[in-house]
């Protein structure tokens, strides 16, 4: 087998895509109108498939902290943080996420992907053990593998499963880290976090909370899911990214353990690498003053949520009880999940559809998102285009 | 669940540790002949476990070698 020939796999995954009227993975927004709305092939759409959960990335403020910073510190900063590439703004970023979870120590990463490795490969050794949720975002994966540690996963959400493995571990929990998310990106469900915590206490283990999707949306300053269950201080270490609620791109990891410090001498993907630009660090600041008083905005997201859950239960849709601001409607069947998700696009509205092997379970699931910046009125539009294509599909209680 | 199902049902779960090209048979060994590591061992267990929904104490594996002494184990814990 050639060099060239370790691609046949993912070949054939394309051509399978490729050959799709419309590739779900290649959609390109033309042009994009507000936080809500864009043009995709000549047709003006609601997005309803971002992480955009605050709706901040048209935010006046937001776009003039990154003019200011264009004009005053230029394009980038050309260099790692390590060397050049550290200016204040990404210290006072720092101060800034670190009060925010009122912890001691803040890193910002370019990426919250590099966030997650950097964090991992500083944090974890070769004789450690990451204990990760079946479920859990890749980047936190490839981090654990990328460190040499032993990974052992546990059924997604599952205390029972998660206490089986550690229990096995024996003394070995002591230098083991437990490795979940506060919300998960697919089905909208929460992790049972004080569970987790109790049995990380009881068997002297660390834990780590990717709060990616759920900063802005939990937790009364939008801090997160360890914030509102009140569990923040049991957690060791909290990862998360600038790309969603907070409309821009990078990403941090608090802790109050002093060894987090070392991470900046040790975590080769926040060395070997570019510091984020001035105007992202700009707009992040701003983004996060929006989050910490937005309220309004959370309560908003939640009613988006509250009312396009009952809309899509209304029409009978495998979308289960929980309602968050993610919605995934399962589908056993991938064609009729493409069918569905190219159909709802042709109506005007665009959701992401997860495929095998990234959808839970095998089959597909359209995944749904609302955020604050969604009307009323959109998300009724959305409502009536899943009850339009289930009834076109015999779906649901049109079956 | 007879034995012979259970057997097959133990060799199933242990043939997704060993290498796609090894057949996993009742005298498989897991460490001399799968070549399985300490933390290989401990998944497998928990995925017997989960899938016979039990729990095996640490005590009676100190005799297991092969996967006829794990499915010995399982039965003994769903009687």
């Amino acid at each position: 087998m050639g060099l060239l020939d370790n691609l046949n796999d993912a070949a054939t995954k394309k051509e399978t895509l490729d050959n799709l009227p419309i590739n779900p993975t290649q959609i390109t927004i033309d042009k994009i109108l507000s936080p809500t709305e864009a043009i995709v092939s000549n047709n003006k759409v609601i997005l309803a498939g971002t992480n955009n959960y605050l709706g901040l990335t048209f935010s006046p403020e937001c776009i003039s902290a990154g003019h200011e910073a264009l004009e005053a510190e230029g394009t980038g900063t050309t260099g790692s943080r390590m060397a050049n590439g550290t200016y204040s703004g990404h210290l006072d970023l720092e101060t800034e996420i670190a009060q925010l979870f009122n912890m001691n120590h803040a890193m910002v990463f370019s990426t919250g992907y590099s966030a997650n490795l950097g964090t991992l490969v500083a944090l974890l050794g070769r004789d450690d053990v990451a204990l990760i949720d079946s479920e859990a975002h890749a980047s936190l994966y490839d981090g654990c593998r990328l460190s040499g540690a032993d990974v052992l996963r546990f059924k997604h959400n599952d205390p029972e499963s998660l206490e089986k493995r550690l229990k096995r571990l024996g003394e070995r929990a002591k230098s083991t880290l437990v490795i979940v998310e506060g919300l998960y990106s697919i089905r909208g469900d929460c992790a049972p976090l004080e569970e987790f915590i109790e049995l990380k206490n009881r068997y002297g283990c660390y834990i780590l909370v990717d709060e990616a999707h759920s900063l802005g949306l939990f937790g009364e300053t939008g801090a997160g899911l360890a914030s509102e269950r009140g569990v923040i201080d049991s957690t060791d270490f909290i990862v998360g990214t600038f790309s969603k609620s907070l409309g821009s791109i990078g990403g941090f990891c608090v802790s109050n353990h002093k060894e987090t410090s070392i991470f900046k001498y040790s975590s080769r993907p926040y060395i070997f690498t570019a510091s984020p630009s001035p105007s992202v660090v700009a707009t992040t600041r701003a983004a996060l003053q929006l989050m910490k008083k937005g309220t309004h905005l959370r309560k908003k997201a939640w009613d988006n949520a509250n009312d396009l859950h009952g809309r899509l239960s209304a029409i009978g849709l495998n979308i289960g009880q929980i309602i968050s601001p993610i919605v995934g409607a399962s589908f056993n069947d991938d064609n009729l999940g493409y069918s569905f998700w190219s159909k709802l696009l042709e109506l005007g509205v665009y959701t992401n559809l997860i495929l095998p092997p990234a959808a839970p379970d095998g089959g597909s699931v359209i995944r749904c998102s609302v955020t604050a910046a969604h009307s009323r009125a959109q998300i009724g539009s959305i409502g009536d285009a899943f009850a339009r294509v289930a009834e076109s599909l015999g779906l649901g209680k049109a079956a | 669940m007879k034995e012979n199902e259970l057997l097959e049902r133990v060799k199933e779960v242990v043939q997704q540790f060993a290498d796609p090209n090894r057949k996993v048979e009742h005298d498989t060994a897991f460490v001399k002949d799968l070549g399985l590591e300490s933390i290989q061992i401990i998944e497998m267990l928990c995925e017997i476990e989960d899938a016979f929904d039990l729990v095996i104490g640490e005590s009676e594996l100190s005799d297991v070698v092969t996967v006829a002494d794990l499915s010995a184990v399982v039965e003994k814990n769903l009687r």
